[in-house]
């Protein structure tokens, strides 16, 4: 009388431990972030002198988005000068690295780039880009801008790429920030 | 063949009643009188008799008898019903069983709306703080998420996560610090999250029981808050195949849903007898909810869930097996997605949420992704000497993904996947009642509880790789004579946690290990000062270790806007917790009063840091996981009176205090006070087709939250930093509801009818509980209509 039941609830209890073996715990996934941006360059070039060409580069931002305490520069902004300039993302985490540019460019009409020089940086960005979003449309995006320098001076360049999905009105107020760094820049 | 005869036969019998009246021998009787047990066996003039499979019914007389003709011989099911005692049913054959004696024992509060007993039966004869929705007040809620429909009972509350997420809250606690029964299974879906509801249908209940305070004793560490027990209606025993069907309309979200059942059981005199089987199913749909002047976007959600249940039982033993699949997509308001503080702030800033979409069904992200599986089953053995011996084992899996809004990537996988493994064993033994010499009886069990669960992560780290085990063993044992009831538990557990994390630069895993075990009791008494004023009192401790979540988070939540640490040198919770409660059923007026006073040591929360995390997208505030002194004590009253025999009024009020002790603070999401009264008419017209129609009118007021942390914020090297709270508690508010219901007779099928209107007013509100009260108001008026059928 009391063998059946314990004989089938046993039966039950092993089948079940067959169904959901245990162990996997042990294997640990690495951290994936589906949306990373590991690298971001500015990349400058002189309107007057094509050959002048300034590239900044902030690479290993963390996994966990901490920014590296240092840019690398190739070279410094001329003063009175007029660039063009274009932005490139990158996520080198991925193999192969991707680039995260075209997919921006690809949702242009939801996102924005905002430049903020810091107080006595003598550096003036005009967005020279638009997206297609319709009337009161279209809007800038930012990918690449025009650059004009003042007098010689050092600050931080702020950058912040926006996402506005469905909200875009050419302000950075709407939406969220996808990144927000600073560069370290010089004019002299 | 045999078989197949009967089967047909009792199908006649029961599913075509009105064909079967027409025949010529229907000419049998039943009839008897109703009395009650105390005092003297008094004879109950005007209860109800009816009979379940006829839909036929009648009342008895002043002297408690009653009558009904013209029944044809066969088998049925007949309810027993009267206004402050506890419903008898009882299954009869016609013509031999025609004469009955009927005693019905009082209870301690029926109201009509929500029902309150004192219980005796199973687990829940605890000597603990219990309430219960079932019957015509659980139907009353269905349609809603667990979480929302257990709002009903006094102390109980939910933390929100915009409208389609919500979460119980007992007396202040949540998460980890309740345990969810489900059909007696420990549920373990990653509740530790403050945006995961449980994985539960709320269709399968038939009675929906809280437990409220540490009731660690029977069911397990953990249960400081208390415990939810789910409990799907009990099997059939009469042969043949019935069935349920729901359908639930709503304005609100343009809600739908349905559900039923078909269940059926094998004939009492053949090879299968002791047979019983039932499956059920859900669908449920909703598009975005609508507050007063805007569609809050992305608020949809579906539901899809199933479940089987096979019972064999025989006079002596029997088994069970329960299997039940839980699948849910909830999208979360897209308003609420901030990328970092400072976005934060602009969206608290605005009065209005910026996108207003029209309404529709689409589900994008931000959504989780839920499978919820249960597969379990359960033996028990019982004899008059040897008590009743119970095996459970279960074994269930939780699926949690959550898609966050993406902004360039277009790919398919989850940001968050966490999939949980839970097996848990339990043996029971319930030792038969002896009677001593002075008239008193023994009643106990004592039992043993064992768990192992392994958890594995894929894509961004929130919560690490674990495996916990825990074994636990206990003893209760009651005694009760004349107008005392004693009980007395202890308990000890044991419990162990493993994490495992990967070293991405040596790709080497390493793990951490804890062990943690613990002693506790509870002693509770009960008085009945007359027979119709109880007082009830418990005292019990409980304990929580903490779980991988509060030791080794470490991660930017999804929609919480939080960056949380975990303190892997956290110790385990101690609960000190104490009830009183006055239950009084008079004739007139009903009322049951609870005050508790719950004491936690080690109590842990999330703190926020002073300085935010700078991330990638921006700063965010960061919150790491400490410990307090916290003290949670409060009221539940319940009163009800009869104004006239038609018309009743119910009031429902539960007070909350909470503090931090240790830092002479208060604590943050504490439950604001908050009053429900109703007034409700039924009307005593019965008709052949209508029975049971009333009509009700409710307000809710719900009172500010001032007891919170100070509410602070500065921006300082440009970096703002904030503390307490994002903002200031929302204003208090109230809320006018109605409602009405009957039960129509068309043809041979009983329909129940219920349309609820809620937020009648349109009132824009926002509730302190809720995650995404920065953002955007609660939904405003919603009318739903309930329609219940049965074959």
């Amino acid at each position: 009388m009391f063998t059946q039941p314990i004989i089938s609830l046993l039966s039950l209890l092993a089948l079940a431990t067959l169904l959901f073996s245990c162990g996997d715990e042990k294997n640990v996934d690495p951290t994936e972030d589906n949306e990373r941006i590991t690298t971001i360059s500015l990349q400058f070039i002189n309107k007057a002198d094509p050959k002048d060409a300034v590239v900044l580069t902030l690479d290993n931002i963390g996994a966990d988005g901490t920014q590296p305490t240092s840019s690398s520069t190739s070279g410094s902004l001329k003063p009175y000068a007029a660039y063009s300039m274009a932005v490139v993302l990158g996520d080198r985490s991925k193999n192969p690295a991707e680039d995260v540019t075209a997919k921006i460019k690809a949702e242009a009409n939801e996102h924005l780039f905002v430049y903020t020089p810091s107080s006595g940086l003598n550096l003036g960005i005009t967005l020279s880009d638009l997206d297609t979003n319709p009337a009161p449309g279209p809007y800038p995006v930012g990918l690449t801008a025009n650059a004009s320098t003042g007098p010689p001076s050092t600050g931080k360049l702020n950058v912040v790429l926006r996402h506005q999905p469905g909200t875009k009105n050419g302000k950075a107020t709407p939406g969220t920030s996808d990144l927000d760094v600073n560069f370290d820049v010089v004019v002299r | 063949m045999r078989f197949v005869l009967v089967f047909a036969y009792t199908l006649l019998m029961a599913g075509l009643p009105t064909y079967a009246q027409l025949a010529p021998n229907c000419t049998a009787t039943l009839s008897g009188q109703i009395g009650q047990s105390l005092p003297n066996r008094m004879a109950l003039p005007g209860a109800t008799v009816y009979i379940d499979g006829l839909k036929r019914g009648t009342l008895t007389d002043a002297n408690g008898f009653f009558r009904i003709d013209n029944l044809c011989p066969g088998t049925y099911t007949v309810e027993y019903r009267f206004v402050g005692f506890t419903t008898f049913s009882e299954t009869i054959r016609l013509p031999l069983d025609s004469i009955r004696t009927i005693t019905l024992q009082s209870d301690a509060v029926n109201l009509p709306g929500l029902e309150i007993h004192e219980h005796r039966s199973e687990a829940r004869q605890l000597l603990q703080n219990q309430a219960e929705l079932s019957g015509v007040a659980l139907d009353q809620t269905r349609g809603q998420s667990l979480g929302e429909s257990l709002k009903n009972i006094v102390g109980l509350y939910s933390i929100q996560t915009g409208p389609s997420i919500s979460k119980p809250v007992i007396h202040g606690l949540y998460s980890n610090r309740i345990l969810v029964l489900n059909n007696g299974i420990r549920q373990e879906d990653q509740q530790w999250g403050s945006e995961h509801a449980p994985q539960i249908d709320q269709f399968v209940a038939s009675r929906l029981t809280v437990i409220k305070g540490a009731a660690s004793i029977r069911y397990g560490s953990d249960a400081i808050g208390g415990v939810i027990l789910v409990e799907p209606k009990a099997m059939p025993s009469v042969p043949g195949v019935h069935g349920d069907l729901n359908a639930v309309g709503a304005t609100n979200g343009r809600m739908g849903a349905v559900s039923g059942y078909v269940e059926g059981a094998s004939s009492t005199d053949n090879a299968f007898r002791g047979l019983s089987w039932r499956v059920q199913g859900t669908l449920k749909q909703a598009g975005y909810a609508r507050a007063p002047g805007y569609f809050l976007e992305n608020t949809s959600f579906r539901e899809r869930n199933f479940s089987a249940d096979l019972h064999y039982d025989k006079k002596q033993w029997g088994v069970e097996v329960f299997f039940s699949q839980f699948n849910n997509r909830l999208g979360l308001f897209r308003g609420a997605q901030v990328g970092s503080l400072t976005d934060l702030y602009a969206a608290i800033a605005r009065p209005e949420p910026l996108v207003q979409p029209d309404f529709s069904y689409a589900l994008a992200r931000p959504y989780q992704d839920i499978n919820h599986h249960l597969l379990k089953g359960r033996t028990y053995y019982r004899s008059e000497t040897f008590g009743e011996l119970t095996l459970t084992v279960a074994t269930q899996t939780n699926v949690r993904e959550e898609y966050d809004m993406l902004s360039f990537a277009r790919v398919e996988t989850p940001e968050l996947y966490l999939k949980l493994n839970t097996q848990t064993a339990d043996l029971i033994w319930e030792h038969p009642t002896r009677r001593d010499q002075f008239g008193g009886v023994w009643s106990g069990s004592v039992g043993v509880n064992a768990l192992t669960q392994g958890n594995v992560r894929r894509f961004l780290f929130l919560i690490p790789n674990f495996r916990a085990n825990a074994l636990g063993g206990f003893v209760i044992e009651r005694y009760a004579r004349n107008r005392w009831v004693f009980e007395g538990g202890l308990r000890y557990d044991v419990r162990t946690l493993r994490a495992f994390f990967l070293n991405e630069q040596t790709n080497q895993v390493f793990s951490r290990a804890h062990q943690w075990d613990n002693a506790n009791g509870s002693l509770g008494i009960s008085y009945q000062l007359r027979p119709d004023l109880t007082l009830t009192t418990n005292l019990s401790t409980a304990w929580r270790a903490p779980n991988a979540s509060d030791l080794y988070a470490n991660g930017l939540h999804q929609s919480a806007v939080a960056f949380e640490r975990g303190n892997p040198n956290l110790r385990p919770e101690q609960a000190f917790n104490g009830n009183l409660a006055l239950a009084y059923a008079g004739k007139q007026l009903t009322m049951e009063l609870g005050v508790y006073n719950n004491l936690i040591q080690n109590y842990i929360y999330l703190k926020p840091d002073s300085v935010p995390t700078i991330r990638q997208r921006g700063a965010f505030p960061a919150y790491s996981y400490d410990q307090v002194r916290a003290l949670f004590r409060g009221l539940d009253a319940t009163i009800s009176y009869k104004l006239t025999n038609a018309l009743t009024f119910t009031s429902k009020t539960s007070l909350l205090w909470a503090s931090d002790q240790t830092n002479r603070d208060y604590l943050v999401l504490v439950p604001p006070n908050r009053t429900d009264n109703s007034l409700r008419y039924e009307f005593s017209t019965k008709t052949v087709r209508v029975s049971g129609l009333y009509v009700q009118v409710s307000a809710l007021a719900v009172a500010r939250q001032n007891r919170v942390p100070a509410v602070s914020r500065e921006i300082r090297d440009g970096v703002p930093i904030f503390r307490g709270d994002f903002a200031p508690p929302p204003p208090g508010y109230a809320l006018l509801g109605a409602e009405a219901g009957l039960n129509l007779q068309l043809g041979k099928r009983a329909l129940s009818l219920i349309v609820t209107g809620s937020n009648l007013l349109n009132t824009a509100y926002r509730d302190y509980l809720n995650r995404f009260r920065y953002f955007a108001d609660e939904p405003g008026r919603n009318i739903s209509v309930k329609l219940k059928t049965n074959f």
